[in-house]
């Protein structure tokens, strides 16, 4: 029993990195219906901000965080105005800024790998590397820290969306972007937000998962493909759904190769299985929008 | 016309600057997979020419080094081989990835011009092609296996647990570690892989512990899924001895793996306490400032092995080099203490199959030698 309960936690750790990153594609898929496979990449580029802030300057954690956060929003809000908005306002396809996305995840990966030493490097741990005993569950200080920071974000952004004006006009812009314009709400704005909170998910995502696996210019794929499976699993359709998704995935992932009696080389295929699963049988993932 | 007198002019005046050089070719690697590996290495191939040239060049002629990088693909790496011999390079010093240059001996085989890899350790380079123009000084994969088991022998091991991650030479060397176990009547109650990507190990360092083994031995070769294993098993406070592969021997997890790897065994080429690596590292310091790894020694031996075989064939005839390479019986900081590195027999791999070590980290540093050789 007493593995069960440090398997869930683990668990439940990576389930809420896969969650922030779900929640980046959310944040930009729901009011624009493009779809960003840069935000692994995005989260690399915090890793490496938190390695520069963290392990090298020695910044206080809190300060670093905040710092590598912001940047990363301002990032998102770039991305938007260099590789979205010009395409967006020639009434190009939705396919065309896609397409320039995919371009930004080269390109940023790229100029991380010519710029930094080939080998991963260490990013530290806020509170060290230690075990926290909560009654018969028991964890790294880390783990405990990830899904307190991830559910602090989505209570946070789960109020924006549904107790402010301004996470109104995003669901506004989400059901009918015409009507929405037509109400007076600011489309390009509500673009520019949307890619600046995704980049700052991203990149929170990033920053909590790098003292882990360290900072590394290969990073970001995985990620990319592990929130997106979250994203499919959980559905578009409400901010819950990105969190649900990756606790499915990752205690799927982890209690699979733990417990099933298949050669662990094999586990590896669980989340491609689940991806095609749900693109067959429920593509609009578990849960559905309200009406 | 005056014009293109003055050019021809200018290009013999810098053939007869060329002719007081001896040209050494070097194909490395420095964007590819194997960088972190290539460019240290690439660091020592310099280091031991410039030592040359201060110490009066070779046949009172200076080294100099023609270096090209071919990514580690074998599909350029050939290429970049032609360009070299056409340059002038009497030979060839290969330090990127093993099947670049096996690609590369295509040209060396039929240039008749010598080349030879200090570090490359996939056992096929010698044996595929009969290629008497290519020699290999790096351990091979099946010596570190067969060191890294010798020490392992002597623990009297008899149920063991096996980990690598899923790539390509991770499972290659899980498969060659498994074949070696198995032979020696070792049992494996567990067998693990951590995927490239992973955010945690904890289920399979889980199943590990649930399968009580005496040791575990560590096949991977990706740092960041190798620290992943190492925080799971800090994390869950199992006690087994880990060895693992020659993959340990980079220093690189001195940093990144900083508090989980005291204790674990990994076999290496380095021996800290050799006369000749001492003298190595103070010069490497002098020189550069830096403190030089396992891997600039690799280079710095390739180098020396090729200055030697110049200095005994007495001229830049490759056929005269390639004559002297092969009667080689050479000193130089790689290996157990008193290896030489020679070619007996006709045989074009010249580490001592008994000139690894088993070396283990005390606290977060590359420690002492604990064994040495396979037996």
């Amino acid at each position: 029993l007493q593995d069960l309960l440090e398997l869930a936690v683990s668990a439940t750790a990576s389930g809420c990195i896969y969650g922030l990153i779900a929640l980046a594609y959310l944040l930009m898929i729901r009011p624009t219906g493009i779809i960003n496979f840069a935000v692994g990449e995005w989260a690399m580029v915090a890793s490496f901000g938190g390695f520069i802030l963290l392990t090298k300057y020695e910044w206080p954690y809190p300060l670093g965080m905040a710092a590598v956060v912001a940047f990363m929003i301002l990032v998102g809000w770039a991305t938007e105005r260099i590789a979205v908005r010009p395409l967006v306002e020639k009434g190009a396809p939705l396919l065309a800024p896609i397409l320039a996305l995919l371009g930004v995840l080269v390109v940023t990966r790229e100029i991380i790998s010519v710029s930094f030493p080939p080998d991963p490097l260490p990013v530290p741990f806020p509170f060290g590397i230690g075990r926290l005993e909560i009654g018969p569950i028991g964890g790294s200080y880390q783990s405990f820290f990830i899904i307190a920071v991830t559910l602090a974000v989505f209570a946070g952004t789960w109020f924006f969306f549904e107790k402010t004006l301004w996470g109104k006009s995003f669901e506004a812009v989400s059901l009918n972007r015409r009507a929405a314009a037509l109400m007076g709400i600011n489309l390009s704005r509500v673009t520019a937000l949307s890619f600046a909170g995704g980049a700052g998910a991203a990149g929170l995502a990033g920053l909590l998962v790098s003292p882990n696996i360290s900072a590394h210019y290969l990073m970001g794929v995985p990620l990319a493909i592990q929130g997106f499976t979250a994203l499919v699993i959980g559905g578009v359709g409400r901010v819950e759904g990105a969190l649900l998704g990756g606790l499915l995935l990752a205690f799927a992932e982890q209690f699979i190769a733990r417990y099933a009696p298949i050669p662990s080389g094999y586990t590896q295929g669980v989340p491609l299985l689940f991806l095609m699963i749900f693109l067959l049988v429920r593509p609009t993932g578990l849960l559905r929008a309200r009406a | 016309m005056v014009r293109m007198w003055g050019l021809l002019a200018c290009a013999l005046l810098i053939g007869a600057a060329d002719a007081q050089t001896i040209k050494i070719g070097v194909i490395t690697d420095r964007v590819g997979v194997s960088k972190p590996y290539s460019e240290p290495a690439t660091e020592g191939v310099i280091f031991g020419a410039d030592e040359i040239n201060r110490r009066g060049g070779l046949l009172g002629r200076k080294i100099e080094l023609l270096v090209e990088d071919d990514q580690s693909r074998p599909d350029i790496s050939a290429a970049l081989a032609r360009k070299l011999v056409e340059q002038g390079a009497v030979f060839i010093l290969s330090v990127s990835l093993s099947p670049a240059t096996q690609q590369q001996q295509t040209v060396t085989m039929e240039a008749k011009t010598p080349q030879m890899t200090p570090m490359n350790s996939a056992d096929y380079l010698t044996t595929q092609l009969d290629n008497p123009y290519f020699w290999q000084t790096g351990p091979l994969g099946s010596v570190q296996i067969a060191t890294l088991l010798a020490h392992a022998k002597t623990k009297n091991f008899k149920r063991v647990a096996l980990i690598t991650d899923n790539s390509d030479l991770g499972q290659a060397i899980a498969k060659a570690f498994k074949g070696t176990l198995e032979k020696a009547g070792i049992q494996i109650v567990a067998e693990e892989v951590v995927a490239r990507g992973a955010t945690t190990a904890m289920p399979q360092m889980q199943k590990l512990r649930a399968a009580n083994p005496e040791a575990m031995f560590l096949a991977g070769v990706l740092t960041a899924e190798n620290v992943l294993i190492f925080r799971a098993y800090k994390e869950l406070g199992v006690k087994f001895p880990i060895h693992s592969s020659y993959n340990l021997s980079v220093p690189i997890y001195e940093t990144v793996a900083k508090g989980l790897i005291n204790g674990i065994t990994f076999v290496d080429a380095y021996d800290p306490d050799k006369p000749e690596v001492k003298a190595f590292e103070a010069a490497y310091k002098k020189a550069t400032g830096k403190d030089p790894q396992n891997l600039h020694g690799y280079g710095y031996d390739g180098i020396m092995l090729i200055a030697d075989a110049i200095r005994r064939a007495g001229s830049t005839d490759k056929e005269k080099i390639r004559e002297a390479m092969q009667k080689t019986s050479y000193a130089g900081v790689m290996g157990k203490k008193g290896m030489k590195y020679s070619f007996p027999e006709g045989k074009r791999a010249g580490f001592d199959p008994d000139g690894m070590v088993v070396r283990v980290y005390e606290k977060d540093r590359q420690g002492r030698v604990l064994h040495v050789g396979t037996k």
